[in-house]
Formats: C-alpha cells, structure tokens, sequence
C-alpha cells in the first residue's frame, strides 16, 4: 500500500486532472461543441487522446501478466493487431465518417444503409460501452482500495465525482485534453519502470540472457499454430485483418476524436500520429512482465501479480506513485471517453433519432449532460453486481465485443467501398454475421477464428443479398462511398468547399 | 490433413506477416496526393500521410523480421 509521498502524488493527479477538465467547461456552447469538441481538434491531441483513451488498466495488470506469461508474442496487439488497422482506419475509413458530418460510427451507418441498421449498431454499442463504464468503475475501486486503502466504494464515488463533472461539463474537449495529460503520465511511468527494470537485468542483452535458456519463446512475436491463445495464424488473419480494423476503424469511442477534427487532413494526421505512440506502449507493460520474469526468483502463483510485483519492488518512493497515477490515468482517460461516446450514441442515435428530432440545439445539449450524469449513476451503480454477479466479466465483455465486431466491420467496409451494397444487405449481412458468432463461440472456437469467420459470413450475405435487391441511388450514395467520391467531378468540388469551410 | 497444417514453420508467419505490412505501405503509397493533403493548411513534404505510413509500417517490418 502506498503512502507519504506516493499518496501525495496520487492525489496531486487525482485534482489536477479534476481541475484541468473543468478548465474546458467554457468553451462548450453547442451540442456539437459537447459531442465533437466544436470540430476544433488538433492533430496531435487527436492521436494523443486515441491512444489514451485505448490504454485501460487491464492493458497495465493484464498485459504485464501476458506478457510475463508469454513474452513479447503479447505486442502483437500493439502492432500487427493495432498499426496496419490504423493506417487503413486513417486512410480509409477516418475521411467518410468525417466528410458525411456524422456524429457516430451508426449515423454513418443510417445514411448509407438505413435507420434499422443504425439502430442495431447503435443499441450494439451503446449497450456496451454502458457495460465498459460500470466495469471501468469496479476497475478503479479495486485498484483505489488495493494501493491507497481506499474501501472499493470511495474509489468507484471519487471516480465517478472526477471523471463525471468534468465530462458532464466540458464534454469531448475536457476528455480529449485530460487524455492528453493522462496519456503523459502513462508514458512518463512507463518509462520509469523500464529505465530502472533495465538497470536491474543489465540492459537488453541481460534480460535476453535471464530469460532465454528457460523461455526461448519469449523473444519470438509468433508462436506456434499449436499455441492455445496465440496461434500465429489466428493473429494475422483474425487480429490483424477482423478484430483490429474493426477496433479502429468502427469503435465509437476511438473514431469520436477524429470526427471533432478542424480539418480533414487533422482527423487523419490524427489517427497516424496515434501509430507512432501506439509502437510505444508495449514499453508500458510487455517490459515490466519481462523484468519480473527475470528478476523474481519463484515463478508467481497467479501472473497478473506480475506488474503488481514489480512495483513494491522494484520502484523507489516517490515513483510508485507515479506509476501508480498512471494506472488511474488510463482508467480515467477510459471513463471519460467511453462515457462521453456512449452519450453520443445514446442522444444522437436513440433519443433523436427515434423520439425528439426537432427539438432546439440547446435541447440536445441539456440532454446530453444529463444523460452523462444518469450513464455516472448507473455506472457506479452497476459496477459491483455486475462484476461479481458474472465470473470473468471481462472476459465476457471482449466475447461480447467479439460477436459483433467482425459484422460491423464487413459490413462499414463494404458501405465504403461497395456502392453496389443495398440497404438490405447492410441489414441482413449484419445480423447474419452477429448470428454466425454466436453459434461459433457456443462451440468454444477461439475467438480469433470466430472474429475471421463471422467477417466473411457478413460480407458474403451482404454480397448475395445486395445483388438481388435494388441498388441504392446514386444520390443517396454521393459523399459516402469510395468510388462515388472520387470519379464524380461534382462530389469533389462540393467535398472541397466543405473542407475548406471547415478549416 | 491437420498434422500438417499445424507443422507449418513460423518462417511462414514472417513471410506472410511481411507481406501483409508490404501491402498496407504500397496501398498507402497509392492514395491520391490530393485525396492526402484535402483539408491541410499547406502541402509542406512533412504533411504528406503516406510518408507517414510508410515509416511506421517499415518500423514494423524491421521489429517483426528481427523477432
């Protein structure tokens, strides 16, 4: 348990990050100033908050443990299972969401497809990240209570008191700056451990000697088909070409940032900038299992004690709370985020969408703050009988995430790509590839070969259904599909002054 | 069939690892310099995305060759 000066740096972060969000309130006015920042973004913030706001505190405890487990094979997902997604995210898919002036990833969706497939995706996702808050929240209480001492209930209300008022107040832009404060101090820790861990194993070349002869594993990024978790041909084929592209290029929470850029060359300098950090992060938590590995003498009984151990010995006073604030800033910079993006959802796609659509800009953005607060409540509420109601809950959220990614991606990538794709392939490919999953994951495939197979299910139905419906017209098509943009002259110019108007 | 398939040497996951990071930098490389630069206050070399891509996949191919 930490204290003295560990405690005041906890703390010191805890109100910093509090008073550097409510700072933000001032610039929220309108409703896309709440949702979108007022589509004010810089670039650099962008890809810094993409990057804090997809570091979570699991990534921390339960990638340390991976990693101390099986060595860097655990980077895949920093890497072939995040920066080619990214570039393509980036790229691709970044530019359509933000020229179309959508909101969220299931408005893009309701344009180019139709308002069941939006309202499907949206009930997906909102549904989820619901679920993630109250998880978060539970995440942050047993951290609070673990180091500080804190009772598991304090930890979820300070938590909640921090992270709630200032994203009820300042919106996206409170949670995309305290992000970029958060992801610093992430980084800043990590770095700590590293230098140190390095100093204690002798450099590279030590911790590559400790570990070898027991783990010649360890060093290698792809193991074996016959591995249980980590078959090489499941993370090309399932991580690097399904679940990360659907991560980054479908997941509301990642493609918020890029949909409150100032321009459109900022959405994407944004998301690239991000790949540049995101080659950074296995620093975070793949070295810190590796040191433990070499340095501690019995094996652990339980791995996710691995990041744990490394800091009551490893860290001196002083920098234990340093990484211990970088545990809450990637808690924080989750809450924040995912709170702010299921609000967006949960107003843009369900409340106005489907129940009060022409009410006052004003209207929305009452609606959206009071909505942050009911999303607080019921996350705070949630966090404990849902954590210990269900074993594994986390599990069980990326099991979850897994039944539906596949589907939406097979199904944004032909909506961008495809301008043959009719509304009722969107719609049917969509459920058929969710209904795919679901049968593949009671059979207890591995998840990475679900995520491949419930992506080629719904790109095929969409396909078949598509070429026996009735194509969409063109006008309805114009902006939001690849090729329609680029060969029609009219598009372009209309895309240019629109760019140029949001400089 | 299985044995097989299973026996496959990770020199194989390199390959097709390779080739996968390849194809991403060349499609990067294909996009449209207009497609790239709409939207950018000036077209400066450093604001060119696809160099961007090409130096980070290339950093990729280099980690995943050596390990």
């Amino acid at each position: 348990m930490i204290g003295g000066l560990d405690l005041f740096i906890v703390i010191f972060f805890i109100v910093g990050v509090f008073i550097v969000g409510l700072y933000f309130k001032r610039f929220v006015h309108t409703s896309e100033d709440f949702f979108l920042a007022g589509r004010k973004l810089a670039w650099w913030v962008i890809g810094m908050s993409i990057i804090g706001t997809n570091i979570g505190s699991y990534d921390y405890v339960g990638g340390a443990g991976a990693a101390y487990d099986v060595g860097i094979a655990q980077a895949n997902y920093e890497w072939l299972g995040a920066i080619p997604a990214m570039v393509l995210s980036a790229l691709l898919f970044v530019p359509y969401y933000w020229r179309a002036g959508a909101y969220t990833v299931p408005e893009y969706l309701g344009m180019r497809y139709n308002q069941p497939v939006r309202i499907v995706e949206a009930l997906l996702w909102g549904s989820f990240l619901i679920c993630c808050i109250a998880i978060f929240f539970w995440a942050s209480g047993v951290m609070l209570e673990t180091y500080v001492g804190w009772p598991i209930w304090l930890g979820i209300l300070v938590t909640a008191v921090v992270v709630g008022i200032y994203t009820v107040t300042g919106g996206l832009t409170a949670v995309a700056m305290t992000d970029v404060i958060q992801l610093a101090v992430m980084l800043v820790g990590g770095l700590a451990v590293s230098i140190i861990g390095f100093h204690e194993v002798g450099g590279w070349s030590g911790l590559v000697e400790k570990i070898s002869p027991e783990h010649p594993d360890h060093f290698k990024l792809f193991l074996p088909l016959s591995h249980e978790s980590y078959p090489w041909l499941g993370m090309i084929f399932g991580l690097g070409l399904v679940l990360s592209p659907a991560w980054w290029c479908c997941h509301q929470a990642i493609i918020q940032r890029t949909l409150g850029a100032r321009s459109e060359w900022d959405a994407k300098a944004g998301m690239l900038s991000a790949t540049f950090l995101k080659t950074l992060v296995p620093i975070l938590y793949v070295l810190p299992g590796l040191f433990v590995l070499a340095l501690c003498a019995e094996p652990l009984a339980d791995m996710d004690q691995a990041l744990p151990w490394a800091i009551k010995n490893l860290l001196p006073v002083g920098l234990a709370g340093l990484v211990f604030a970088a545990f809450l800033a990637a808690i924080f910079s989750s809450v924040d985020s995912t709170l702010n993006s299921a609000v967006t959802i949960w107003t843009r796609d369900i409340y106005q969408n489907l129940f009060v659509r022409n009410a006052s800009d004003q209207h929305y953005l009452r609606f959206g703050r009071m909505l942050t607060l009911v999303f607080v409540i019921i996350g705070a509420f949630l966090a404990e009988p849902l954590t210990t109601s269900f074993k594994g809950i986390y599990q069980a959220m990326q099991n979850l995430l897994t039944i539906f990614q596949g589907p939406t991606l097979a199904t944004v990538l032909l909506g961008i790509m495809w301008a043959r794709a009719t509304q009722w392939g969107g719609l049917f490919g969509l459920l058929g590839g969710v209904a795919c999953s679901a049968i593949l994951h009671s059979t207890g495939m591995n998840f990475l070969y679900v995520a491949w197979w419930s992506f080629v299910v719904a790109l095929l139905v969409n396909v078949l259904i598509s070429l026996f419906t009735k194509p969409e017209p063109v006008e309805k098509l114009r902006g939001l599909v690849y090729g329609l943009v680029m060969k029609d002259e009219q598009v372009q110019e209309n895309l240019a002054s629109r760019v140029e108007g949001g400089d | 069939m299985v044995a097989w398939f299973m026996d496959i040497p990770l020199f194989w996951a390199k390959i097709l690892g390779t080739i996968f990071f390849v194809s991403v930098i060349i499609w990067a490389l294909m996009r449209p310099k207009e497609y790239i630069f709409r939207g950018a206050p000036d077209r400066k070399r450093w604001r060119d995305l696809r160099i961007w891509a090409a130096v980070i996949l290339v950093v990729q191919i280099i980690l995943y060759i050596k390990y």
